[in-house]
């Protein structure tokens, strides 16, 4: 396992290099970012005072073999836009983001698994027919128009819910519930089509004819090896989260690193969408690990 | 209800207590984005202006719409020739850490505004192509002078934010120190800004005691949060929002939307076509569909209430007949009419900026021009914009909206029409010396001066395609007596605001 886990960071590191300098080069290629931060107005002269501070009139491979310097000491360097260390504005809006994925991916999984077992019991009963339809509103309906939906009918008509923003345990209800529509509907699909072809394989069968009750055959003989693939898809959408709910972090004011690598490209703020891809991609990296942990934990015939 | 249960509800309704109501004497502001920055010479940026510009710092004199030039930190001001102006500051002035406002934190504003640690949005903004000079002469007495000489050098000074000189010279400060009625409390990033009132201002005591600004960039959010009882002010909501007359206000937000030719290129550089452009454009047919009703048809580059906007120019009519009978004519003179030109217009510029930009080329269209519509992200519109202008592309046409809140069209006419103007899609001599002209001249003459240049710009020059003067979106709560003005789309005063 240590061997395996020294190879997947070796790889995952080259990976990342290979990403940090792409894109270090793909996000010049959008152009000067001196225009956006100075006022239409502005003099030729102040134009080259701001491109002089930040380093950007030298040559780009000027500009790169700096950058890598400092990365390599992991100084990220310093946000043009907020005038703060670009690391830092990056941890903190990553905090918020990875509370969000952990407790939304906490959340479905538990309703994913269990509904999905059950309606894969019973294939075609009213609670598969019931589970099948909504799984498949909630994987198609797009976040934004949920959100806002959301919003009117649960903040502003019933008040029931902050419309948006952070401070109490309320305000997390709707972009929790927002988040948890679609990965909810695909991982239930998963997880039933999964469960259907072990519930028909032929240990289960010789299970029931021995007598076994429903909830052990579902809970425990099958729903640990329907599980696999389920893990697989579970990826997926954590990582997904972990890049950031764009959408969702916009429209209720949750500063997360999705909202802020999206701002930072329109504003051009090289060093913080720099930043936020390195921390997003080691977490995704570290999270990939977990899974493979889980692989072998779940199937004892995988070893690495 | 179980026990258990019951504890569970108690702690979520204490927890939901909160998000509804604001206390009497607190105000909830919801703006378009996080503030980038807080620092004080950046509080020409409308957001920033929002919540620092005359609640936490205060400049010598201050614009006041249907009022104009007011006192602010200085008292007075006289004109002491060659382009020096002496100001009167105020006495027993304090910043918010206590210390006393003096001539010495003018200069050093006014210096830190031209620092070459960092570029001060303001400085870059209005201070370009002079050289600002301060000598303190007192106590309470200050200097400036402009080079060249600036007759409006104390509207200029509408717009220096004072810091305290021991303030940092070299960097942005993040928590922001000035003279104003508000203290500068805290900036949670990405969750909100806290002011409260200070007990020693030297004007008088605000209505409001504390204010929390947050940030939400949809609009229909913003709308809703004042609605829900969330928020009590949300500037700049987007027309499909202002659902609600009770609450929502339109008012002139200083911005001007026009087409600016480059009338140093055939066929635009013919008079004829640039005439026929104006009159292929039925102005009214956008305004209420999709834009604001109030909307302005605009004969000038700055708003109405600017002083030497010129009230007798009268709008383009939409002849499409005599239109195409222009472009027969310069046709058949050898112009080029039939030559591509690419109209440049930028995204997110306005609410429908796409949409208007589509309808508006296919009026164009039908008048037989050839247009070539693309709408570009702000950084690459700006290439188009500003010079050094994009070459190689033949005749450009580029959209734009220009900001004037300033009350002088001295802050827009240099740059907009002027040869060396940075923006400037014409060179006309005369121009410059009518520009330079009213810029020196004061008073009535000033205006008159003006008056005169927006009438050669429309008439004579044609030099442009104004389109309209905007309308902006304001959502106050029903519990506020608070009326949005044009100022509200850079500065928002807390201590202007009332409860009903």
């Amino acid at each position: 396992m240590i061997s395996f886990l020294g190879k997947r960071a070796v790889a995952s590191a080259v990976s990342l290099i290979g990403l940090i300098v792409l894109v270090f080069f793909l996000s010049r290629l959008t152009g000067d970012p001196t225009n956006l931060y100075l006022p239409v107005d502005a003099s030729l002269e102040s134009r080259a005072r701001f491109r002089e501070i930040n380093g950007l009139d030298d040559p780009l491979i000027v500009q790169f073999f700096r950058y890598a310097g400092d990365i390599i000491r992991l100084d990220f360097g310093v946000s043009v836009r907020r005038g703060e260390p670009a690391i830092d504005a990056v941890l903190r809006a990553f905090e918020w983001t990875l509370w969000l994925a952990v407790i939304t991916m906490t959340l479905v999984t538990a309703a994913a698994i269990l509904v999905g077992a059950l309606a894969a019991f019973r294939v075609g009963g009213v609670f598969d027919r019931i589970a099948t339809f909504f799984s498949l509103i909630g994987a198609s309906a797009p976040d934004f128009w949920i959100a806002i939906v959301a919003i009117v009918v649960f903040s502003v008509t019933f008040g029931w819910v902050p419309t948006s923003g952070t401070g109490t345990v309320m305000h997390w209800i709707l972009p929790v519930a927002v988040l948890f529509i679609r990965p909810f509907g695909l991982i239930l699909q998963v997880v039933r089509g999964s469960m259907i072809s072990t519930l028909s394989s032929a240990y289960v069968k010789t299970a029931r004819a021995k007598g076994v009750k429903n909830r052990p055959i579902i809970f425990v003989h099958a729903l640990r090896n329907a599980m696999l693939p389920v893990i697989t898809v579970i990826g997926d959408q954590a990582a997904a989260l972990l890049n950031g709910a764009v959408v969702v972090e916009t429209i209720f004011g949750f500063p997360g690193v999705g909202k802020l690598m999206i701002d930072s490209i329109l504003q051009r703020d090289f060093t913080v969408v720099l930043a936020a891809i390195f921390v997003t991609a080691v977490a995704i990296f570290l999270m990939n690990i977990l899974i493979d942990i889980l692989y072998a934990v779940l199937d004892p015939r995988i070893r690495y | 209800m179980s026990p258990r249960l019951s504890r569970v509800a108690a702690i979520l309704m204490a927890t939901t207590a909160g998000f509804a109501a604001s206390a009497q004497d607190a105000v909830t502001i919801v703006l378009s984005e996080e503030l980038e920055n807080v620092e004080p010479c950046m509080a020409s940026k409308s957001n920033i202006g929002r919540v620092i510009l005359q609640n936490v710092s205060e400049t010598l004199t201050e614009l006041v719409p249907g009022s104009g030039l007011q006192p602010r930190l200085a008292e007075s001001w006289e004109d002491m020739g060659g382009g020096t102006w002496r100001f009167h500051l105020r006495k027993d002035v304090t910043f918010s850490d206590g210390t006393a406002f003096d001539p010495g934190d003018v200069v050093f504003s006014l210096a830190r505004n031209k620092s070459d640690k960092f570029v001060c949005e303001i400085g870059a903004k209005y201070y370009g192509g002079m050289e600002l000079s301060a000598k303190v002469v007192g106590d309470s007495t200050i200097d400036i002078t402009s080079d060249p000489a600036q007759p409006i050098l104390p509207l200029l000074m509408s717009t220096l934010t004072v810091l305290p000189s021991e303030a940092n010279p070299d960097a942005f400060v993040d928590l922001p120190v000035g003279t104003g009625p508000y203290t500068f409390d805290e900036y949670n990033r990405g969750e909100n800004i806290k002011l409260s009132a200070r007990d020693d201002y030297w004007g008088g005591a605000p209505t409001v005691k504390t204010a929390t600004y947050v940030f939400r960039s949809e609009s229909a959010v913003r709308a809703a949060m004042v609605a829900a009882g969330e928020a009590d002010i949300a500037p700049n909501i987007a027309l499909q929002d202002a659902t609600d007359p009770a609450t929502d206000y339109s008012y002139p937000n200083s911005e001007t939307v026009y087409m600016r030719l480059d009338t140093q290129t055939a066929p635009l550089d013919d008079v004829r076509v640039r005439q026929a452009l104006n009159l292929a454009v039925d102005k009214e047919a956008f305004v209420g569909t999709i834009l604001a009703p109030g909307t302005l048809l605009a004969t000038g580059m700055t708003p109405p209430s600017t002083i030497g906007y010129n009230h007798d120019l009268q709008p383009y009519p939409y002849d499409l007949e005599k239109a195409k009978a222009l472009l027969e004519e310069a046709r058949a003179d050898g112009v080029p009419v039939d030559t591509e030109i690419l109209v440049i217009g930028r995204l997110e510029n306005f609410a429908n900026v796409t949409e208007t930009m589509e309808a508006l080329t296919a009026m164009w269209q039908d008048a037989g021009f050839n247009v070539n519509l693309q709408m570009v992200e702000t950084a690459e519109w700006n290439e188009y914009y500003s010079k050094p202008f994009v070459t190689g592309k033949g005749p450009i046409i580029v959209e734009a909206q220009h900001d004037n809140a300033n009350g002088d069209p001295v802050f827009s006419m240099f740059f907009k029409y002027a040869c060396d103007g940075a923006q400037s899609g014409v060179c006309d001599t005369k121009l410059d010396e009518r520009i330079a002209a009213a810029t020196a001249a004061t008073g009535d003459q000033r205006e008159g001066l003006w008056e005169d240049t927006f009438a050669y710009v429309f008439n004579d020059l044609v030099a442009d395609v104004f389109l309209w003067h905007m309308v902006g979106f304001t959502r106050v709560n029903e519990r506020l007596d608070f009326q949005p003005t044009i100022r509200t789309n850079s500065e928002l005063q807390l201590s202007q605001i009332e409860f009903k």
